[in-house]
């Protein structure tokens, strides 16, 4: 038997005015169908401030992986923020909106030429590498472009490891940048990437701190300085709705910044941070039945839809549902005939009836944008409220 | 938008306040915009880089076209590639040619330009000498190369830059084909970019025409527009009398024919072909560059 899903589940108990909630998810329901994905613009709106004032004087780039969806880039773009690319898709979504190659930086570390073509055609001028073959890849638009430099840095505490992939070791740094001066590449800064989800700052400072001496030393003898440091991104969702503060988690990061010399331009590429809070599930069970002591519901979403970053990006999101009282040993599952597509296995939870609504919050990152179109079942679709 | 930031250098860019918007597409991968400036008239940009402006326009088109046809002296078929805007075919056929066949890639661009930049044309397409053909420059000159028809005195490549839709008119095969589409006396010529920010075009623009033609040269003329100084116009004949016609010839010429020009004048024509120092350098840069990166 699976271990007991721990992770918060609201019921009629735990919230203040459930009735109005549940009025506003059936009502929504009512309009447009089960399921539903829920993005509300105020939420976004709030947290990319949030972000710029635990982080100032940091130009924010908006992950457009984590969500890449239209009404999320117009929030963005009305709010001056940038964008953080990494294909041509990306690109296409952000040339719908009219927003120029110059708000954004492309972050593939890999690229196919005909990537860097477009991209160059998009408008985008901010490449990133981290190795040889790369750099010169980039020879023949040397002229027009400017590099970062990802440097590798792991946070041990990261839920989804983006340094074991990519990035080069510190150590490589003042190789590679002298690699690319003589191939008539400028390389502007340094990029790194802790990882998404962390639980504390430690390696984001521990980063900064390594790259500000690195870029100093290379600014000692370097044609053209380096001038752009790149703290990616890593900033977690509060998945344990454990009232997380971005404030105090950016505190020590601010520190490690306040050292660096004021001409710099730091950027990050918040994605999760952003847009997970801002974007609620709403499914509808569909089935109910009792089957090895447990009482299992079959909702309309699951793994291979909504729910796809439990599997792919490692995320548990807090569900709620509109009952009370004594609880047991449930098994939520999506909809596909995959025995994988379980959203929780072995939870606590009041008695619920078929028509009952299970919503998940949390759901605004590596959500929709991993979906698969597995048993051909409808997409969620994304309903936009206070745009 | 209220205002255009190009984006062809990361590091500077030019910007252009967008007084008022005439027209605006935006299909897969492309961004076209005609747009009114105060300083430069209409402006069209594609892909955030400026193609033409109103107000300076006339140096582009008066130095890629009259140059060639008046060192030629008896152009009368002339082929122009790309140039959807009108401007260069404008100048064309100022001059007492028979034939010009412009070639365009997209009939939406020549209609857009007729109807929203008319003083580029001003009128030429209505010319009864004009073959418009709706094609890609690529293919025109593949095919035209082994059809045997009559060959053009001057070509003309009116391109955009080396990435997006004018990518082809920048292979060494392109170069190829259309040196067997020039008459033995004939004369090509391309945009060839701003070298100041954009020497690597010069190179390989040198390497591509070099081997073909007996006499290959750059000629040059600042266009405010393209930011960055002198841009450079490549020069490709085997008719070595062409290259340097002597002033009074040129005079003649160019009195004979009887146009007003602003740009254009013989003496200019001599001196554009004095490349300034750090062009001519740039041309000959050191091999411990690219192959030696590592």
């Amino acid at each position: 038997m699976s271990a007991l899903d721990n992770r918060p589940l609201l019921t009629l108990e735990s919230v203040d005015q459930p009735e109005q909630q549940l009025a506003h998810y059936q009502q929504l329901l009512k309009q447009h169908g089960s399921p539903l994905l829920v993005f509300d613009a105020n939420v976004l709106r709030n947290k990319f401030e949030s972000l710029q004032k635990a982080l100032p004087g940091v130009d924010l780039y908006y992950a457009v992986k984590a969500h890449p969806d239209s009404h999320i880039v117009s929030v963005i773009d009305a709010l001056g923020g940038g964008f953080d690319i990494a294909s041509a898709g990306e690109m296409d979504l952000l040339l719908k909106h009219k927003i120029s190659g110059r708000r954004t930086i492309h972050t593939h570390p890999i690229k196919k030429d005909q990537e860097i073509r477009d991209a160059l055609r998009f408008g985008a001028t901010t490449f990133v590498v981290d190795n040889l073959y790369e750099l010169k890849k980039l020879v023949n638009y040397r002229s027009r472009i400017g590099v970062l430099l990802r440097v590798s840095f792991r946070s041990e505490s990261a839920k989804v490891d983006l340094s074991k992939k990519f990035g080069c070791s510190p150590d490589e740094v003042i190789e590679l940048v002298s690699a690319a001066e003589k191939l008539g590449i400028h390389i502007k800064g340094l990029s790194f990437h802790v990882g998404s989800q962390v639980d504390n700052a430690a390696k984001h400072v521990e980063a900064v701190h390594a790259c500000h001496s690195l870029m100093e030393q290379i600014n000692l003898s370097a044609d053209k300085p380096l001038s752009v440091l790149d703290i990616g991104g890593g900033f977690p969702a509060d998945y344990a709705l454990a009232g997380f503060d971005i404030q105090t988690f950016c505190a020590p990061i601010r520190d490690a910044l306040s050292a660096l010399p004021s001409d710099w331009h730091i950027i990050a590429e918040p994605g999760r941070y952003l847009i997970a809070p801002a974007v609620t599930s709403i499914t509808t069970v569909a089935g109910k039945s009792h089957r090895n002591g447990f009482v299992w519901y079959y909702l309309d979403d699951g793994i291979y839809g909504s729910y796809s970053g439990q599997l792919f990006d490692h995320a548990v999101y807090p569900l709620q549902v509109f009952r009370g009282g004594e609880k047991h040993a449930s098994i939520i599952a999506g909809p596909t005939c995959d025995s994988i597509d379980v959203v929780a296995e072995n939870i606590l939870m009041p008695s619920l009836e078929i028509g009952d609504l299970i919503v998940g919050h949390q759901m605004g990152a590596y959500t929709a944008a991993t979906k698969t179109r597995f048993n051909s079942l409808p997409d969620a679709k994304l309903i936009v409220e206070n745009l | 938008m209220k205002h255009f930031k190009e984006t062809l250098y990361d590091a500077v860019c030019q910007e252009y306040r967008i007084d008022k918007m005439y027209f605006e597409s935006k299909t897969s991968h492309q961004h076209l915009m005609i747009f009114h400036n105060a300083q430069l008239g209409r402006v069209m940009t594609l892909d955030g880089i400026v193609q033409t402006t109103e107000a300076d326009e006339f140096i582009y088109h008066e130095m890629l076209a009259h140059v060639p046809m008046l060192a030629h002296g008896n152009a009368k078929r002339i082929l122009i590639i790309g140039g959807g805007d009108g401007g260069m075919l404008r100048e064309v056929v100022k001059h007492p040619i028979d034939h010009v066949t412009q070639v365009e890639i997209d009939q939406s661009v020549v209609d857009m330009a007729i109807e929203f930049l008319p003083k580029h044309s001003n009128g030429a397409y209505q010319d009864p000498r004009l073959n418009l053909v709706i094609d890609d420059g690529f293919n025109f000159v593949k095919n035209f190369a082994n059809s045997g028809e009559a060959k053009f005195d001057v070509i003309i490549s009116d391109s955009t830059d080396p990435i997006g839709p004018g990518e082809v008119l920048f292979t060494d095969d392109f170069y190829q084909y259309a040196k067997q589409c020039l008459a033995d006396d004939g004369v090509m010529v391309t945009q060839n970019g701003v070298p100041f920010f954009q020497a690597d075009e010069l190179q390989n623009t040198q390497q591509r025409m070099s081997s073909l033609y007996s006499d290959m040269r750059f000629y040059c003329a600042p266009v405010p527009s393209y930011y960055g100084g002198f841009m450079t116009f490549a020069w490709g004949t085997d008719n070595t009398g062409a290259s340097a016609p002597e002033l009074s010839v040129l005079q003649q010429r160019f009195s004979a024919l009887g146009i007003k020009t602003r740009y254009y004048n013989p003496a200019i024509h001599g001196a554009s072909f004095a490349l300034p120092q750090y062009v001519i350098d740039s041309l000959t840069p050191s091999t411990d560059n690219i192959e030696n990166g590592q």
